[in-house]
């Protein structure tokens, strides 16, 4: 518990919430006013980004006995790229994870505290992961499209969603989003399998963005790719953005640099050190342990 | 101790390292699998011998066909050994395919002429296609009403295959129908589609009904499929449309040649269909195409071979494996016995078994891979389970008769030494080996795919059913196949279950006692007559080893084409 105090001493995780208090003026999410009173806010400072749709508070995880975050606060703007970084175990994946109740698939993974999404705690009894699943949708590591042609991958979610109607140009759509059309479109029954590796993460994009989710979670989505490739991706995300809420976990700074509107700094032992405007971390971080991370000092 | 010696070189003679026990290691290894090998081979050569009896010939008879079939085959297996590999496997695939064809169009004539009446078949899969017909209709109709969608799939195929039982609506209907005049032969309960099918006043002939329900559907999919390969709708149109037009010939020249309508359709459908699309395959890639030689020069080959005898008066051998043996029913002469009542009975049990412990073992395997909890105490439970699974696997085969004798017999009163008693006997010995490598083939897709899956918003039903199953598929498939080959050769549990020691009649239900292949060699392996001891045992051996060596090798075949397109 110690630690949890230092943590938020040194870092300025309250500044997102704060935002809530100043830019959500419709009650449409209580937990997440409660929280801005909870929490004495300095003012705001970011006033030009969206409000939460993801909201974290005390968030702990387990696996067996081990912790592997510690009491999270983070606040997600809407529309805007918000990157986590941090050094390779921090805790990264298991809070995106956490986002859509993917670690509900992990026996040992053990949940405390609450998450909200759009007003509303994903763990809450009353909510279907499966659902949830439906508005969040992921984007993994390694690029993992299933066995299936090009086509199938990207009709995937509209079919188990049941949104079966002008299935042909939802695909297309989500084909040409994800800057995948002009390459595929005259082979979209050949396995998705074919493709090279860029190609395949940009159909699971797709795949991702056919069922028109809110929010999308990618897990170091370039991070098994080459340098074009990733710079493919890259341009893909800002766009993204326009439409979704993008939250990635990188383990390139350069990267989060690059593309993020926010970026969290996960450091050892799964505490969120700082979360701040991009900007402000890699010109400026309060923390020193943040910039001896950014620096090179030590990851 | 390891003291180095600055005098000596590292290399050469003075090297440190030392081969020896490893290559005796080596050596000894070859010269077990050697052994093993040549123990086998001897085996199946000295069996085979008994069964084919070759030397039986003329020594002018063996000669010409070495001539004719022999020398040529051998000649062009070096050629392709040597000079053009794809074509040797395009020679095994284009060689194997028709006898597996035919081997399937046996099965299958089999299966009418003592089975089901082609009556009986047409009805059943016209009416299996209605309740399928009826399943999507309602998915189409009412996609989101998901319990209803339970109860129309467990429902449907019952109503169009079994009907329904009866109850005092029915009664209501058929004193109607009787007011009115009809007389459905009802007994007072809802027929299903099927028999009502049945009772038809007139049906098709029964090649019109093959025709419709073996040879269309086969031509439509291997039409679809040279579609898809050639991207041509044209091309498959035309493969459906030659093999209607094949088929149709054939019914109307058959009898002049003395080939039924039916066993002709068979033969369109199970060898000349798939033959034809290989052999497209084949000559439109262009690679391997000589090997389509071999099986045309092995025709040739007899068909020359048989002439020149013919005309020269060469006597052939006189094998105890003949059309002969497999066609008629054992006998006391051992010249004039035959395996076909068991062979029958071995794939009426297959069938049993096919039936119950395919969905029981893939069940259970699904349940124990993609459900069952892995942690805690229940976790604790499974594991303990999936161990006693394991130890099933090895049990002995008479213990498994001892159960179905007890089980079954004793305790549900089933006939002794009855086709399904044997096949739930035998069945059951199957189980843990089929729950096993399901369970292998379901663990072996990349937990990747479900992540994907889950992801998307997927349920777990849907991950199951969309991502998992098809790419276990044909794991399981194999692994199943394998099981029934080891299932077709058992012969503690039908001891047991009191399967008979021979049968003059084939089994025509599955509540006839009937005796299988293993059950009828054993038998007689203990004949008095030092003629069946010797011949007729080999040749029910090599019998049951071919239907073995057919199913392996269907299992390989599905193994490979999925490894090789997943
Ligand atoms: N499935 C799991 N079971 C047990 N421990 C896990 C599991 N996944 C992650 N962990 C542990 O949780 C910590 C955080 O892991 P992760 O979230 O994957 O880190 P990151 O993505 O930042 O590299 C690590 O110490 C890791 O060992
Ligand atoms: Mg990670």
């Amino acid at each position: 518990m110690t630690q949890n105090e230092m943590t938020s001493n040194d870092s300025t995780e309250p500044t997102p919430t704060t935002e809530t208090a100043a830019s959500s003026p419709d009650p449409s999410g209580d937990p997440l006013i409660e929280q801005s009173i909870d929490v004495d806010g300095t003012d705001a400072t970011a006033a030009e980004t969206g409000e939460p749709v993801i909201e974290s508070r005390d968030l702990n995880v387990f696996y067996g006995e081990t912790q592997a975050l510690q009491s999270i606060n983070l606040a997600i703007p809407e529309k805007q790229v918000t990157a986590m970084i941090g050094p390779s175990g921090c805790g990264k994946s298991t809070f995106l994870r956490c986002i859509n109740r993917m670690n509900d698939l992990i026996d040992a993974a053990r949940v405390e505290g609450d998450l909200y999404f759009e007003g509303k705690n994903v763990y809450d009894a009353d909510v279907d992961p499966v659902a949830l699943r439906r508005r969040i949708g992921m984007v993994f590591q390694h690029p993992n499209p299933f066995p299936k042609s090009i086509y199938d991958n990207v009709a995937y979610g509209l079919r188990i969603q049941d949104q079966t109607e002008n299935i042909d140009e939802k695909v297309e759509t989500a084909l040409k989003r994800a800057a995948l059309w002009d390459e595929v479109k005259d082979q979209l029954d050949k396995s998705a399998l074919d493709l090279s590796g860029g190609q395949q993460q940009r159909l699971c994009i797709a795949r991702a963005i056919a069922v028109d989710p809110d929010v999308i979670l990618m897990d170091e989505p370039a991070s098994a790719l080459d340098p074009i490739a990733t710079s493919k991706i890259e341009d893909l995300i800002e766009e993204l953005a326009e439409e979704f809420t993008v939250v990635i976990v990188t383990h390139n700074m350069q990267q989060a640099a690059r593309i993020s509107d926010k970026t969290a700094v996960f450091l050892t032992g799964g505490e969120l050190v700082e979360f701040d405007d991009t900007d402000k971390i890699f010109e400026n971080p309060e923390s020193q342990r943040v910039e001896d991370y950014i620096t090179g000092k030590f990851g | 101790m390891a003291t180095r010696k600055p005098e000596t070189g590292w290399h050469g003679e003075n090297s440190d390292v030392n081969h020896l026990r490893g290559r005796a290691f080596e050596a000894t290894c070859l010269a077990l699998t050697a052994f093993g090998l040549v123990s086998v081979m001897l085996l199946l050569l000295f069996v085979a011998n008994d069964a084919f009896r070759p030397l039986s010939a003329d020594v002018g008879w063996l000669a010409t066909y070495a001539v004719t079939v022999v020398v040529p085959l051998a000649a062009l297996a070096v050629y392709y050994y040597r000079l053009d590999e794809p074509a040797g496997e395009v020679a095994y695939v284009a060689s194997g395919l028709p006898v597996v064809g035919l081997l399937l169009t046996g099965g299958f004539a089999v299966l009418f002429t003592e089975l089901l009446s082609v009556l009986e078949w047409f009805a059943l899969l016209i009416s299996l296609v209605a309740a399928a017909g009826l399943i999507v209709a309602h998915g189409r109709l009412r996609p989101k009403a998901a319990l209803e969608r339970l109860v129309v799939v467990l429902l449907a195929p019952v109503v169009t295959v079994f009907g329904l039982p009866p109850t005092r609506f029915n009664w209501l209907v058929t004193d109607a129908a009787a007011a009115l005049g009809l007389d459905f032969g009802l007994y007072y309960r809802v027929i299903s589609l099927r028999e009502a099918i049945m009772l038809l006043p007139f049906v098709p002939t029964d090649w019109v009904m093959l025709l419709l329900t073996l040879v269309l559907p086969a031509a439509g999919a291997a039409g679809w499929f040279v579609e898809q390969r050639r991207e041509s709708r044209r091309d498959g149109l035309a493969v459906v449309g030659l093999t209607t037009v094949a088929a149709v010939l054939g019914v109307v020249a058959g009898p002049l040649l003395g080939i039924g309508a039916d066993v002709w359709l068979l033969v369109v459908t199970f060898a000349v269909l798939p033959l034809g699309v290989y052999v497209e395959g084949v000559l439109r890639r262009g690679e391997g195409v000589r090997g389509l030689a071999f099986p045309v020069v092995a025709v040739l080959g007899v068909v020359a071979g048989s002439l020149i005898t013919g005309a020269l008066g060469f006597a052939g051998p006189d094998p105890w494996l003949d059309w002969g043996f497999l066609t008629s029913a054992t006998s006391r002469t051992a010249a004039d016995a035959g395996i076909y009542p068991s062979m029958v009975g071995s794939v009426m049990m297959i069938i049993v078994i096919v039936l119950t412990a395919f969905p029981v073992g893939v069940g259970a395997a699904i349940y124990l891979e993609e459900y069952a909890p892995s942690q805690g105490l229940m976790g604790k439970f499974v594991t303990l389970i999936e161990i006693n699974i394991g130890n099933l696997a090895g049990v002995p085969s008479v213990v498994y008769g001892l159960l179905g004798l007890a089980l079954f017999i004793r305790v549900l009163q089933w006939p002794q030494g009855s086709i399904i008693v044997a096949g739930l006997a035998v069945g059951l010995l199957i189980l843990p080996i089929v729950i096993i490598s399901a369970q292998e083939a379901i663990r072996s897709v990349p937990d990747s795919f479900r992540q994907a899956s889950y992801g998307m918003g997927a349920t777990r039903w849907q991950t199951i059913r969309q991502v998992v199953l098809p790419e276990a598929l044909p794991g399981i498939l194999t692994g199943t196949i394998l099981a029934l080959g080891r299932a077709i050769g058992e012969t503690a549990p039908l001891l047991m279950i009191g399967a008979a020691a021979s049968v003059r009649l084939a089994p025509n239900s599955f509540f006839d006692v009937g005796s299988m292949m293993p059950r009828q060699i054993f038998s007689w392996s203990s004949e008095l007559e030092p003629a069946f001891r010797h011949g007729v045992l080999a040749a029910g051996v090599i019998t049951l080893l071919a239907v073995l060596l057919v199913m392996n090798a269907t299992a390989i075949v599905i193994r490979n084409r999925y490894q090789r397109t997943g």
